[in-house]
């Protein structure tokens, strides 16, 4: 702020006050996205302090450097790449194969009013067992090979892809249907072209949610009887009491889960453009 | 009027229609005879019940279970076909399409180019170039109504069905999309039929007024209007007309002066 005083009176006014106000409000100019990182960034400090001075129990919360640390350690080793590698595989082929059947199940129920009432009781009680419940019957089924595992994610993905879909196809405001029946369409046509594209908000929100279920089935079935996988890696950290790899692993699941779901969210809204443009 | 019977788009003959819920039946409309010629602007005005948007919805061919016999250029009325435009009352566009596919969604079937060069020529006739591109939720409601208009002319159909079209709009453009109507019909020559319950609306758009009676649904009375195009809206002639159209609804009812739309 060094306007001298024969200057100011040559600015144009609205440029003065510009001048004068500009340094108080800068501190409420900081982008939203900025200042929601203030306070974690915060407290990844005060943590990183609180385990250097030994206020925290090194060995039971490790400094985010450790953290980082070991990370890296993982990471060169490649043993972070292979536990990565496998779950990451695990949570595609599981998700693919659920989201593939919620999404013919879901489709078959929305579209027959029938096969909607003779199923949707069942699936919607099925629906609220928990993940971990099924994990003991899947190993018994399945053997601790990939497929109980995949079998679980699978399942997980299921309920909220075959949900959405089955209640989005049947909701389908009646009035645009009418629009289709004015312009002859009728069955594969008026679902292409009528049904499909209005259930699609709600399909994609399934799909978001079937893949957070994936994810935390994933664990489910790491945990219960793995040898890779960042599930394992947790309780092997576990097992030999190392907590930063238990929090490192828990920080990749947290980015992983973040990464994929970004990606649905960025494919949705490429197909839902026409709602925001 | 000499109406030659080859001339006739549309023959409706003792058309009675009912609903039933269990045990009692309702009569919507009961022994509707009209024909109506090529070319020629049919206002249906009537109160709420007396099952206008149903006679609409028969010759639509959404509604089936009626009795007597609906031909259109000779041919029974079995189900919904090109041959008929259909506007509701809402635009009913399919949000997730732009203006262009909107209007383009009845003639999916013909070539590309075909395609395409209708969509404009219809873009253009109902004064929307420019948003092409746009989505529904991004016009106003005059101008969805517009693309609803042009959605439903671009298969060509022989007769375009309204069903209060402008009812939702606000009066001034209201009287915009009438004068619009209008300007379309002159240069399209499509015979139009359109439910209204707003007199005025009539009395600007129809060679012919149809007014119906509720309960059960009929004809009261069909008035030709024999007044020149661009009708005033305030003329002496207009007046008298409303007046008598009036009188239909509200019998030994005193008319307010200043009766506006």
């Amino acid at each position: 702020m060094s306007i001298s005083g024969q200057n100011i009176s040559a600015l144009p006014f609205a440029e003065t006050i510009t001048e004068e106000v500009a340094p108080r409000s800068a501190s409420f100019r900081v982008p939203g996205r900025l200042l929601g990182a203030i306070v974690p960034a915060a407290g990844i400090v005060l943590w990183e302090l609180l385990s250097r001075f030994g206020i925290f129990p090194p060995n039971a919360l490790p400094a985010p450097t450790v953290i980082a640390q070991t990370v890296i350690d993982l990471a060169r080793t490649g043993e972070l790449w292979r536990h990565m590698g496998i779950t990451l595989w695990r949570i595609v082929v599981g998700f693919a194969l659920g989201a593939t059947l919620g999404t013919l199940v879901g489709g078959f129920t929305g579209h027959i009013t029938l096969a909607r009432k003779l199923f949707d009781p069942l699936l919607q009680s099925l629906r609220n067992i928990p993940s971990m419940a099924w994990v003991p019957l899947f190993l018994l089924w399945l053997g601790i090979q990939e497929s109980s595992k995949i079998g679980l994610i699978a399942l997980g993905a299921f309920f909220p892809v075959y949900l959405n879909l089955s209640s989005a196809m049947s909701h389908v405001d009646p009035k645009l249907i009418e629009v289709g029946r004015v312009y002859r369409l009728s069955g594969f046509q008026l679902i292409r072209r009528v049904i499909l594209p209005a259930a699609l908000p709600e399909y994609i929100i399934g799909l978001r949610s079937g893949l957070g279920l994936a994810w935390m089935f994933v664990v489910a079935a790491e945990i219960m009887g793995a040898s890779r996988g960042l599930g394992f890696l947790m309780i092997d950290g576990q097992m030999t009491g190392r907590a930063s790899v238990i929090l490192a692993s828990v920080i990749l699941f947290a980015i992983l889960g973040k990464g994929t779901d970004f990606i649905l969210e960025l494919a949705g809204r490429r197909l839902l453009r026409y709602k925001t443009q | 009027m000499s109406r030659a019977a080859q001339n006739n788009t549309l023959q409706l003959q003792s058309v009675s229609k009912s609903f039933g819920s269990n045990g009692s039946t309702l009569t919507v409309l009961r022994d509707i005879d009209l024909s109506i010629s090529d070319g020629e602007f049919i206002c249906v005005v009537g109160g709420s019940g007396c099952g206008k948007t149903t006679l609409l919805r028969i010759l639509a061919g959404l509604e089936l279970n009626y009795t007597g016999s609906v031909r259109l250029a000779g041919a029974p009325v079995k189900g919904p076909g090109l041959d008929r435009g259909l506007v509701f009352q809402e635009h009913r566009l399919l949000p997730w399409l732009t203006v262009e596919q909107n209007i383009a969604f009845g003639i999916s079937e013909l070539p590309a180019e075909q395609r395409a060069a209708k969509v404009r020529h219809y873009v253009e006739l109902v004064g929307l170039k420019g948003f092409e591109h746009s989505y529904p939720h991004q016009l106003s409601g005059g101008m969805a109504q517009r693309v609803a208009i042009a959605r439903a002319l671009a298969g060509h159909p022989q007769l375009l069905l309204l069903d209060e079209p402008f009812g939702a709009l606000d009066a001034l453009t209201r009287i915009r999309m009438q004068q619009e109507l209008l300007r379309i019909w002159s240069l399209q020559r499509t015979t139009m039929i359109l439910v209204t319950h707003d007199i005025d609306e009539a009395i600007y758009l129809a060679d012919r007024i149809v007014i119906m009676s509720p309960r059960p649904g009929t004809i009261k009375r069909i008035i030709d209007v024999d007044l020149l195009r661009p009708r005033d809206r305030t003329s002496f002639l207009t007046t008298q007309m409303r007046q008598s159209i009036y009188r239909e609804f509200f019998a030994n009812e005193e008319i307010p002066e200043d009766y506006e739309i």
